[in-house]
C-alpha cells in the first residue's frame, strides 16, 4: 500500500463515494439530533425552560447539575468531531471565495456560542436561552448547507 | 487553503477548551476532587445512601470514553506534527504521558472497587495530568496557529 495525495478529488470515484457516505450520515445525524432534542431537551423556549428549571405546576423536577453537565460534555465532543470532519471536507471541495469562508466561520462560531449560551443560560442567566436556540438552529442549518454543497461539488458540479 | 485549515485547528482548540472545562465541572459535580470523594463515589457511602459501583457499571461508563479518549488525543496530538514543536525532544514523552494518563484515568476505578483505595490518588493524578497536559498542548497549538 502506498499513500498519496489526491489532487483531483472528483476523478477518484471510490474516494468520492466514501465522502458521500460521510456526508449522508452527517445529514442523518443533524436530522436525528433535532428529533432527539425535541423529545428529550426541548427546542422551544418553554420546553427548554421546563427541562432545565422544572415546572412546579406540572410537578416536573429541574434537571440536576450533574445530568446537565453530562449532556453538555457529550454535546461538546460530538459537535467538535462532526464539525471538524464536515468543515475539513467543505474546505477541500468548496471554491476558495469569501462566501465559503463566511459560511464556515459562521457555522463554527454558532456552534461554539450554542454551547456557551446553553451553559450560561443554565448556570447564570436564563435570558441567554433564546440565544442558545438561535445558535442551535443556525449551526444546524449551516451544516445542512455545507453538507449539501459538498455533495453537489463532489457529484454534480462541473469544475 | 492552508489558512482555512489553520482556522479549523483554532476552532478545534476552542472546542477542546470547552471539553476540558466541562470535564472538570463534571468530575467536581459527580465525584469531587478529594480522596474520600472518589472512594465514596466508587465504593459507595452508607451515610449518603449511595451504593458501590459494579464492574459492569464502571465498564458501561468508560466504554464510550475509551474510544472518545483515543480519538480526541489522536486528533489533538497529530496536529503537533505540523508545528515546530515536533522536533522537540520532549514531544514523544509528552504524547506517551498523555496516553498513559488517559489509560490510568479510565481503568483505575476497577482497582478502587477491588478494595485498593490508594488507586483514588492515581485517578486524581491522572485526571490532572490529562487536563494540564492537554491545556499545555492546546496552548502550543494556539501559539503555532497564530504565528502562521
Amino acid at each position: 500500500m502506498r499513500f498519496t495525495l489526491i489532487k483531483d478529488l472528483q476523478k477518484e470515484r471510490p474516494m468520492v463515494m466514501s465522502i458521500n457516505i460521510l456526508l449522508l450520515f452527517t445529514l442523518l445525524y443533524l436530522v436525528s439530533d433535532i428529533f432527539v432534542k425535541t423529545e428529550n431537551f426541548g427546542i422551544t423556549l418553554t420546553a427548554l425552560h421546563t427541562t432545565l428549571f422544572g415546572n412546579a405546576d406540572e410537578f416536573i423536577d429541574p434537571i440536576t447539575r450533574a445530568v446537565f453537565l453530562e449532556h453538555l460534555h457529550g454535546e461538546i465532543f460530538f459537535m467538535m468531531m462532526i464539525l471538524l470532519t464536515l468543515s475539513a471536507v467543505f474546505v477541500r471541495v468548496s471554491k476558495k471565495n469569501s462566501f465559503s469562508l463566511l459560511v464556515l466561520n459562521l457555522n463554527l462560531i454558532s456552534a461554539l456560542f450554542s454551547l456557551i449560551t446553553l451553559a450560561v443560560g443554565y448556570f447564570y442567566l436564563s435570558s441567554f436561552l433564546p440565544l442558545y436556540l438561535a445558535t442551535f438552529f443556525s449551526w444546524h442549518i449551516l451544516s445542512f448547507f455545507m453538507s449539501f454543497y459538498a455533495l453537489w461539488r463532489l457529484n454534480a458540479a462541473k469544475i | 487553503m492552508q489558512q482555512r485549515y489553520n482556522s479549523l485547528v483554532l476552532y478545534f482548540v476552542l472546542f477542546s477548551l470547552l471539553l476540558l472545562g466541562s470535564a472538570y465541572l463534571l468530575f467536581d459535580a459527580k465525584i469531587g476532587f478529594s480522596y474520600n470523594g472518589i472512594l465514596h463515589y466508587y465504593q459507595g457511602d452508607k451515610t449518603l445512601f449511595t451504593s458501590a459501583k459494579s464492574f459492569s457499571g464502571i465498564l458501561k461508563i468508560i466504554l464510550p470514553h475509551i474510544f472518545a479518549f483515543g480519538l480526541f488525543l489522536m486528533v489533538l496530538l497529530h496536529f503537533g506534527v505540523f508545528t515546530a514543536f515536533r522536533k522537540h525532544p520532549l514531544f514523544r514523552y509528552f504524547i506517551y504521558t498523555l496516553g498513559i494518563a488517559a489509560f490510568v484515568e479510565l481503568f483505575s476505578p476497577f482497582f478502587i472497587i477491588l478494595g485498593l483505595g490508594f488507586f483514588a490518588y492515581f485517578k486524581l493524578l491522572a485526571f490532572f495530568v490529562l487536563e494540564v497536559g492537554t491545556l499545555i498542548f492546546i496552548w502550543l497549538l494556539f501559539r503555532s496557529v497564530l504565528t502562521h
